[in-house]
């Protein structure tokens, strides 16, 4: 299972499928919720990249480089996504599947390719995975109230 | 202070908490302190397994016990968490927060085209 190397997360929204796949892949509205992509298309193997502001917690240089993986109009959209600045491909990918729901949309997000080697990647894994978040959030309001 | 992959305490803390049945645990006992019985019979464990398992979570100071009278009373004790939770948050945050904005775009998408 990818569950052990991946972020999940799910989330409903009540639009169609069809508008949900035309905000996840028109580059003016990707800026609106994600950021501004540079040289996107909707096609496999396009590439492109996303500017953004650096995140130092994670070491993070502000520009991702993107490929497109998979396409499958409306149901799924995955791509790579690396530091531009990093030696080595993070082989990080991020993925959007679709399902209908009633008249809305589940949207199931993944961030997955953490390195199952590196140290960081073993934190990300027990404190991603499933039955970790809701403890995690619980205890940690816990311990900042006490 | 963002947990550090170094420390043999963050180790310990990381390990504590790649076991379900420990965050399950965990889980009961945020609703309030249990005894080793109490904890045995929630979970249909034997008495051992679940005195090995709040072991773990005593060494790394995720649960205290106290003894009153007869028992034993097992309790969450959160501190060693804040710093895990502080080096989730960059991701956490990121991805929720860029699936909210999603939603709002699509709210004013769906009022303009009358979806």
């Amino acid at each position: 299972m990818s569950e052990r190397t991946s972020i999940e997360l799910d989330q409903f929204y009540p639009h169609p499928p069809a508008l949900v796949w035309h905000a996840l892949t028109t580059p003016d509205l990707m800026a609106r919720w994600l950021m501004r992509p540079d040289g996107f298309e909707p096609r496999v193997g396009a590439r492109f990249s996303l500017a953004a502001k650096p995140i130092e917690a994670v070491g993070f240089s502000g520009t991702v480089a993107c490929e497109v993986l998979e396409l499958v109009e409306p149901e799924l959209i995955s791509f790579s996504w690396d530091d531009a600045a990093a030696a080595e491909p993070s082989g990080w990918v991020v993925s959007f599947a679709l399902r209908p729901e009633g008249r809305g949309t589940r949207l199931l997000f993944t961030h997955r390719g953490f390195d199952p080697d590196s140290p960081a990647a073993q934190r990300s894994r027990t404190i991603m995975g499933n039955g970790w978040r809701r403890i995690v959030a619980a205890l940690g309001d816990a311990a900042a109230a006490a | 202070m963002p947990v550090r992959g170094k420390t043999s305490g963050a180790d310990r803390l990381f390990g504590a908490l790649a076991n379900p049945t420990r965050r399950d645990i965990l889980d009961l006992l945020l609703d309030g302190e249990q005894t080793v019985q109490d904890i045995a019979e929630r979970f249909d464990m034997a008495r051992p397994s679940v005195s090995e398992h709040l072991r773990v979570l005593r060494d790394t100071d995720l649960v205290r016990e106290e003894q009153r009278g007869r028992h034993r009373y097992y309790a969450v004790h959160a501190e060693p968490l804040v710093g895990v939770r502080d080096w989730l948050s960059p991701y956490e945050r990121y991805w929720r927060a860029r699936l909210t904005d999603l939603g709002d775009v699509l709210d004013d998408l769906g009022d303009g085209a009358g979806t």
